[in-house]
């Protein structure tokens, strides 16, 4: 193990100036448009575009998902209107401080950190800025994992309205902010998803070569 | 291992567009839709209308509705106060479309809940929290945003067809605002908040008569207070009116067409509202009919007991009221007088007039009616009420007058002094004299007297008593009728007749003398017992005694002792003593020696025995008659007096009555003879032996 411990230039498909087919797995030359072998239309590199797209719109529909009510209360005939911070706020008011806390992680921290975390890396990527591939594969990772749970709050307003729904008494009724949120959280999941990888590598690769 | 052929490798050619991915339409979408979003929230926020209220209880911004016929219609967005603090304004968000056609003379007002006697309001805010209503009709003229809000809700909704009407009383005691308006007891309307007038006593209230009933008002309509309930009490008796129980709570008001002939009302027309239905209907509010024809008359003496609003009568229908009663001052000759000025209202339609004639009409018919002898005169209301109406009395004797008309004022009706005191007078007198009969006592003896009846009448003898008196008058006339009794008198007399006869035979005959003494012994025995007559059948047992020892007394032991006595008269005379006798007493003796003779020759003995037989018949005839009699005499006696009292009873001369009135003389007459016969007998019981 003569290279064990030190970081050798690996050979990638790229360098070789190939491209794989998706379908057949063939190494085409980098130039063709089409499979050599199968005729499959070989993908243009995958880039930042979609990442930015999706992240684009993910912060778009965030916006109303905070402005506008998330959850529409009828309680004795008495109407009331929450946002996601409104609510989080009226939760600790009234004193339940951790439901509170993880209102705000779950639909405050935790998208908006994607936000960050996903454009640093586009932006990372893109620039070439200096890190350690490591960290930023452990960055990508966390999002791709949190993202799910992200939709929480989502899940906590479709059941309470499946639920609770008694008439004049107490009705939850899900606001634009719901739709606009769970359209948020899935933007942003597409986003990180729509992230290769591969580009965290490829930067620093390219970087060292 | 075949080459493929060399492809025309050509390296992606794309421009900055080419480039683009098209994941990049979900951004742009998304900000499209953000947009459209917020676009909406802003076009939907409505339109910032103020509402000044006097103060915001229950109102809390953000949550407080304003609707418009309970439809929301917009919400509470803040409230502050008015610069000055004396307010506090209510900004309200109003839909745009609704709040384009606001207009100006919009109301709004807070609905809260309210718990009144005419029920429960509002019960849905007592949860959901106060609203704001709006009420308004849809208008062209959307620039006014600042309203003042109302304080209570309107009784009218804006829009609702009806008319609206005031209404004059004399309080507002009764009447709460919403109270309903009745027309035969349906609700055809409501009162509003009473409210004093200006200057004047009194209260109005204004009522809203919804459509189509309002079409029922007219000039002639009369409106009256139902509430609660009345208690009256007249010739007819009690009566008690009770109107619905939410005009009983709340009050109410009743209205009806009482007299033909109203023009259709016009907005805010004034009407009276009346006390009652009674007042209603007879106080028709002519004083304030448009038609009728003012008149006033002038009174000398006093006018105590006449009011305003006092009848108006002609020939006993009312034809107008009194409106006013004031003095008025004339100079006659120079010397200053009051009379007293009575203001008159006179309905041309009830003057017989047609129905859309006006004053001028009738004021030509009263002319010429008062040049024909028309004269105002104060009569009293009723017989026994002292209050007073103006009677227009047709006096066509009156001297000439006319009907004078003032330079400024109303005609004037010529007046008669009033007749009111002659007629207390004469009802004092009526009153008086009735008050001096004797009605007390004459009560007194008709209840004693119906108290006898009735207890005569209930008493089971009376009811008992004709059968009794039949059966006893029946019982009395066989008794009466009766042979025996009939011929009992007869039996006696012969009896008598031939005891007289032989007696006076014997005495003629000059007898014996102890036949005499014997006789004379009965009688003495007759005479012992005839104290009474319960001693009656001893006396005729003794009487019988007396016979049977006569009876007994043995002829010829009479004639033997008859004989002694001749033989010791023989002696007698034959003695040497009696030689010297007169002749006279010789004559006598001679002549008992005839008699004795005679008697012993016979003839006369048998006559005696046979008398004497008879005789005993008789007095034992007599003795069974008597035993009786007095019983019959008392039971005639009893008769008698129950009968009296019986018939006296009565008291009607009934062809009964006669009859048993005849009887009962006739029982009397019998019994008057009984009762001398005895008594007869009683004095000289020797009368029966003797006959005299």
């Amino acid at each position: 193990m003569a290279h064990a411990g030190t970081t050798q230039p690996v050979l990638t498909a790229r360098g070789a100036g190939l491209r794989g087919c998706r379908t057949c797995g063939k190494a085409n030359p980098a130039e063709a448009a089409q499979c050599l072998r199968c005729g499959s239309a070989l993908l243009p590199e995958p880039g930042l575009q979609a990442v930015w797209a999706w992240l684009f719109a993910g912060m778009v529909v965030y916006i109303p998902a905070n402005v506008y009510p998330m959850l529409r209360t009828l309680t004795m005939g008495r109407m009331q209107d929450s946002t996601i911070v409104g609510g989080a706020v009226e939760l600790a008011r009234h004193g339940s401080w951790g439901v509170a806390l993880i209102v705000i992680l779950a639909s405050v921290v935790i998208p908006v950190a994607k936000f960050g975390i996903i454009a640093y890396l586009a932006l990372a990527v893109r620039n070439r800025w200096p890190m350690r591939g490591n960290s930023r594969h452990h960055l990508y990772e966390i999002v791709e994992f949190v993202g799910r749970w992200s939709m929480i709050d989502v899940f906590v307003v479709a059941i309470l309205s499946a639920l609770v729904k008694f008439s004049l008494v107490a009705t939850i009724a899900p606001g634009i902010a719901a739709v606009s949120f769970a359209l948020s959280v899935i933007f942003t999941m597409l986003a990180a998803q729509s992230f290769d990888p591969r580009l965290i590598w490829r930067s620093t690769d390219s970087k060292t070569a | 291992m075949t080459q493929p052929p060399d492809m025309d490798i050509q390296p992606a050619r794309r421009s900055f567009w080419r480039n683009l991915s098209p994941v990049w339409l979900v951004p742009v979408l998304a900000v499209a839709v953000s947009l459209g979003i917020a676009w909406r929230s802003f076009n939907d926020r409505g339109v910032l209308v103020e509402i000044t209220f006097q103060n915001a209880a229950g109102i809390s911004p953000g949550e407080t509705a304003v609707r418009l016929r309970d439809v929301p219609i917009g919400h509470v967005e803040r409230v502050a106060f008015s610069p000055d603090l004396s307010e506090v304004i209510v900004f309200t968000r109003i839909d745009r479309t609704v709040a384009e056609v606001i207009p100006p003379d919009a109301s709004f007002w807070v609905v809260r809940p309210e718990v009144s006697a005419r029920g429960i309001t509002g019960l849905t805010t007592v949860l959901s929290g106060v609203y704001i209503e709006a009420s308004f009709l849809p208008g062209t003229d959307d620039s006014a945003r600042r309203f003042t809000g109302l304080e209570t809700a309107p009784l009218v909704a804006p829009g609702r067809e009806g008319t609206r009407i005031t209404l004059r009383a004399p309080d507002g005691n009764r009447l709460t605002p919403g109270a309903p308006v009745l027309y035969r007891g349906i609700q055809v309307g409501h009162i509003e908040r009473p409210r004093l007038m200006d200057g004047l006593d009194g209260i109005v209230v204004d009522a809203f008569i919804e459509a189509p009933h309002d079409q029922r008002l007219t000039t002639a309509t009369r409106f009256w207070d139902t509430s609660g309930f009345s208690v009256s009490l007249g010739p007819s008796g009690v009566r008690l009116s009770v109107g619905n129980l939410a005009s009983l709570l709340t009050g109410g008001i009743t209205f009806d067409t009482i007299t033909s002939g109203g023009a259709p009302v016009a907005a805010d027309m004034v009407f009276e509202l009346y006390t009652d239905e009674n007042a209603a209907r007879e106080g028709a509010a002519i004083g304030a009919a448009v038609n009728a024809l003012r008149v006033s008359a002038e009174f000398d003496g006093s006018v105590q007991g006449l009011n305003a609003g006092a009848q108006v009568r002609y020939r006993g229908v009312r034809v107008g009221e009194v409106t006013s009663i004031s003095p008025r001052v004339t100079i006659i000759n120079d010397t200053p007088s009051v009379r007293m000025q009575v203001s008159l209202a006179l309905d041309p339609a009830a003057m017989g007039l047609a129905d859309d004639a006006g004053p001028a009409e009738l004021e030509q018919v009263l002319s010429g009616l008062v040049a024909e002898g028309l004269r105002a005169q104060l009569a009293p209301a009723s017989f026994f009420r002292t209050s007073l109406v103006i009677e227009l009395v047709e006096r066509p004797e009156a001297p000439p007058a006319t009907l004078m008309q003032p330079e400024n004022g109303v005609p004037v009706i010529p007046s008669l002094p009033s007749d009111i005191p002659d007629l207390t007078a004469t009802a004092q007198g009526m009153l008086g004299r009735i008050n001096s009969l004797p009605i007390e006592d004459l009560l007194t003896q008709a209840i004693s007297l119906m108290a006898t009846a009735e207890t005569l009448i209930g008493s089971d003898e009376t009811r008992a008593a004709p059968g009794a008196v039949v059966a006893l008058m029946d019982e009395a006339r066989k008794l009466i009728g009766s042979a025996d009794t009939q011929a009992l008198p007869g039996d006696i007399r012969s009896a008598v007749a031939g005891l007289s006869g032989v007696l006076e035979a014997l005495n003629e005959q000059k007898a014996v003398d102890r036949l005499v003494a014997a006789l004379t012994a009965a009688e003495e025995a007759a005479g012992s017992v005839s104290t009474s007559v319960e001693d009656f059948p001893a006396i005729a047992e003794e009487l019988r005694a007396v016979v049977q020892k006569a009876d007994a007394l043995e002829i010829e032991g009479l004639i033997a002792s008859a004989n002694k006595v001749l033989d010791s008269a023989d002696r007698f005379i034959n003695a040497d003593g009696t030689q010297s006798l007169p002749p006279a007493l010789t004559g006598a003796l001679g002549e008992i020696e005839a008699a004795l003779a005679e008697l012993r020759a016979g003839g006369v003995v048998p006559n005696i025995n046979s008398t004497l037989a008879s005789a005993s018949t008789a007095a034992e005839a007599v003795a069974e008659a008597t035993k009786d009699l007095p019983q019959l005499a008392a039971r005639l006696d009893r008769l008698v007096d129950q009968a009296e009292a019986l018939v006296g009873a009565y008291g009607a001369r009934s062809p009964v009555n006669e009859e048993i009135l005849s009887a009962l003389r006739e029982a009397r007459a019998t019994a008057r003879a009984f009762s001398q016969l005895a008594r007869a007998l009683e004095r000289n019981p020797n009368s029966l032996l003797f006959g005299r």
